[in-house]
């Protein structure tokens, strides 16, 4: 998959580029308003991850000429700005999905891979991990065609870790996954280890192994 | 005089300061006018009686002959000379048919070798109804004159204040929260020229600094957003680069926790001040029984805790969609925080009212600090302590009345909508 990552601060931009590369991703940047313009006009991308505060002009401008080219690319705004204003404008304009900075990369992987699904399969959005088969859109997962009774969590849980697979999720990046930021913290953790045990036991036999514990108290989800 | 006395109107106390002189004057200048008229009065009669007596005495001198005029003329013949005086005295005045004062002069002479008393009276009822009429008429005159006086000070007092008093309007319903600078009346009088610059200058720098410090708060908290997302983004690199071992990640994960902190503070900082700046302006008809029961659906599935709530009564309110939401999540996690698993959360809606209770072993010290920003009763929750301000401030803006109170072993917050 080809990215582009329009954003000014650099630490960010590389922290990133490093994350998505991980995947063989080919991740292109552009460090300010014009260069992330001339880049959409000139090149194809999968998905643009757009900072709307660009130092030299908005996003938004950027995701208007994208638009105005009749470009397929999958926009994933980032934002300082939480206002429901800037994020209700940039999703008229045609963006696929907005995340308030700071966000976690795993979240904002995950929100890729939501991108691309939609983008690529036309409607029928299945994300496969051998066995596992998950229908994004009825919300059902499957392990060898059977389905699986999860609850909401569980399958958000799924859904986050083979969209993550092979990353460490430590459980304060599980947690706001889960549980978003809109309420006031909750400093204990306890209730992850339930979600992931619950989880690990709904999924029959050799799939549950996938869950693998990383540095004791975070999650990795990888092959065998 | 320690006791404080009770603030008097301007006007009512200039006018009162105003009767007070004018009657202390009147009663004064009335008395002072009596006592002179009658003075005047007095020596006017007298001289008549000195002079009546000087013409008998020249007609005895001429006719030798001495006659009566009682009780106005009295010549009498006597043996001792005495010396004259004058005094008051009573006398039956047979065409009255009563006593009547009369003012009466003595004197003692020897005219032609013979010793005389001559006696002349006069009756001083007439110069006491004279008295009287000056006395009255001026009465009257002063008074009409204080009167008009009195309400022509009223009325000019009351256009001359009426800038002052406007004034005092515009900035009693002032708030530095206003958008609008502070709308003074104009006035042709330099003091009140100069309170009303005063003011305006005050004013406005009052709402400046309140609107810098908002939007300070506001800036420094937007500005905080990206380098967190920096440092988030370099841990999460970190920690999947295999180069660390256990006691590193638990560092980079409470780091973690740490950052999550901060960004669960600028967050909350940021939406109460935009409440403050009045940014939630979308109402819609909200029923807060269905927002609790979605937020309790999703606290129980997550935390496992116990909330009881019966969503069958339902309750609607005209707000923000999204501070309804805010509100029920924050009184909802607040009881969830200061609760253990075991213990079963209360919620209850009425017509126009929510109360969510948890069990707790006693009563909270400061219940009035417990809506201030950052007040905690204890350290060992890792709250933001911003929760609670701003569920009051949700309250204030829609003007919902939220209290607390500790009653059976339970904390109980409730609210009441209009």
């Amino acid at each position: 998959m080809k990215f582009l990552i329009a954003e000014d601060e650099l630490d960010l931009q590389q922290s990133i580029v490093t994350y998505l590369e991980k995947d063989a991703n080919i991740c292109e940047v552009a460090s300010d308003f014009h260069e992330a313009l001339e880049k959409v006009e000139l090149y194809d991308y999968d998905v643009i991850i757009l900072d709307i505060n660009l130092i030299t002009g908005s996003g938004l401008e950027v995701l208007k000429a994208l638009k105005k080219g009749k470009k397929s690319a999958g926009v994933i705004i980032i934002s300082a700005n939480n206002s429901l204003d800037d994020k209700l404008e940039g999703l008229d304009l045609g963006a696929d999905d907005y995340l308030t900075k700071p966000f976690h990369l795993a979240e904002l992987n995950s929100r890729i891979k939501a991108v691309l699904r939609r983008g690529k399969f036309g409607g029928d959005e299945t994300i496969e991990f051998n066995e596992i088969k998950i229908n994004t859109k009825s919300r059902t997962a499957y392990i060898d065609d059977v389905p699986l009774t999860l609850t909401r969590k569980e399958y958000d849980l799924l859904v986050f870790f083979v969209t993550n697979q092979g990353r460490v999720l430590s459980k304060e990046i599980i947690a706001e996954h889960l549980w978003g930021d809109d309420s006031d913290l909750i400093d204990n953790f306890d209730f992850i280890y339930v979600h992931i045990n619950n989880l690990r036991k709904k999924m029959t036999g050799e799939t549950s192994k996938y869950i693998k514990t990383a540095y004791g108290s975070g999650y990795k989800f990888i092959n065998h | 005089m320690s006791k404080q006395q009770k603030p008097v109107k301007l006007l009512r106390k200039a006018s009162k300061i105003f009767l007070f002189i004018s009657g202390i004057l009147m009663i004064v200048s009335t008395v002072a006018l009596y006592f002179y008229t009658k003075n005047l009065l007095q020596d006017e009669v007298e001289e008549e009686l000195f002079s009546t007596e000087a013409r008998i005495e020249s007609s005895l001198k001429e006719n030798n002959q001495a006659f009566s005029l009682p009780p106005v003329i009295e010549v009498v013949e006597i043996l001792d000379l005495k010396t004259e005086f004058l005094k008051d005295t009573l006398i039956f005045d047979p065409s009255q048919n009563e006593d009547e004062v009369f003012r009466e002069l003595s004197t003692f002479k020897i005219i032609n070798g013979k010793n005389y008393r001559i006696t002349v009276r006069n009756l001083v009822v007439e110069s006491k109804d004279i008295l009287i009429a000056i006395v009255i008429s001026y009465f009257i005159i002063i008074l009409l004159t204080l009167l008009f006086l009195f309400y022509f000070n009223v009325e000019g007092n009351r256009k001359l204040w009426i800038p002052f008093f406007e004034n005092l309007e515009a900035m009693k319903v002032f708030s530095v929260k206003s958008e609008n600078p502070i709308e003074l009346v104009e006035s042709n009088i330099l003091e009140f020229q100069e309170l009303s610059t005063e003011i305006s200058i005050l004013t406005n720098q009052v709402r400046d600094d309140y609107q810098n410090l908002k939007q300070f708060t506001e800036d420094v908290s937007h500005e905080l957003q990206t380098p967190l997302a920096i440092m988030q983004a370099k841990i999460e690199n970190i920690i999947n680069t295999n180069a660390i071992d256990e006691n590193q990640y638990l560092l980079f994960s409470s780091l973690q926790q740490d950052i999550q902190r901060l960004k669960q503070l600028n967050k909350r900082l940021i939406l109460l001040t935009k409440i403050e700046n009045n940014l939630f302006v979308n109402i819609a008809e909200i029923d807060i029984s269905k927002r609790i029961e979605k937020t309790a659906f999703n606290f129980r599935e997550l935390f496992n805790v116990d909330i009881i709530f019966d969503e069958s009564q339902s309750l609607n309110v005209s707000m923000d969609p999204y501070l309804a939401e805010v509100l029920c999540n924050n009184l909802i996690s607040n009881a969830v925080k200061h609760s253990s698993k075991q213990e079963s959360i209360l919620v209850a809606c009425t017509q126009n009212s929510l109360i969510i209770s948890n069990l707790g072993e006693e009563p909270i010290e400061n219940p009035e600090k417990l809506f201030n920003r950052f007040y905690r009763e204890s350290k060992s929750n890792q709250s933001t302590g911003l929760g609670l301000a701003i569920v009051k401030r949700i309250c204030d803006l829609y003007e919902f009345k939220v209290d607390y109170q500790f009653q059976d072993s339970r904390h109980l917050f409730s609210i009441i909508f209009k």
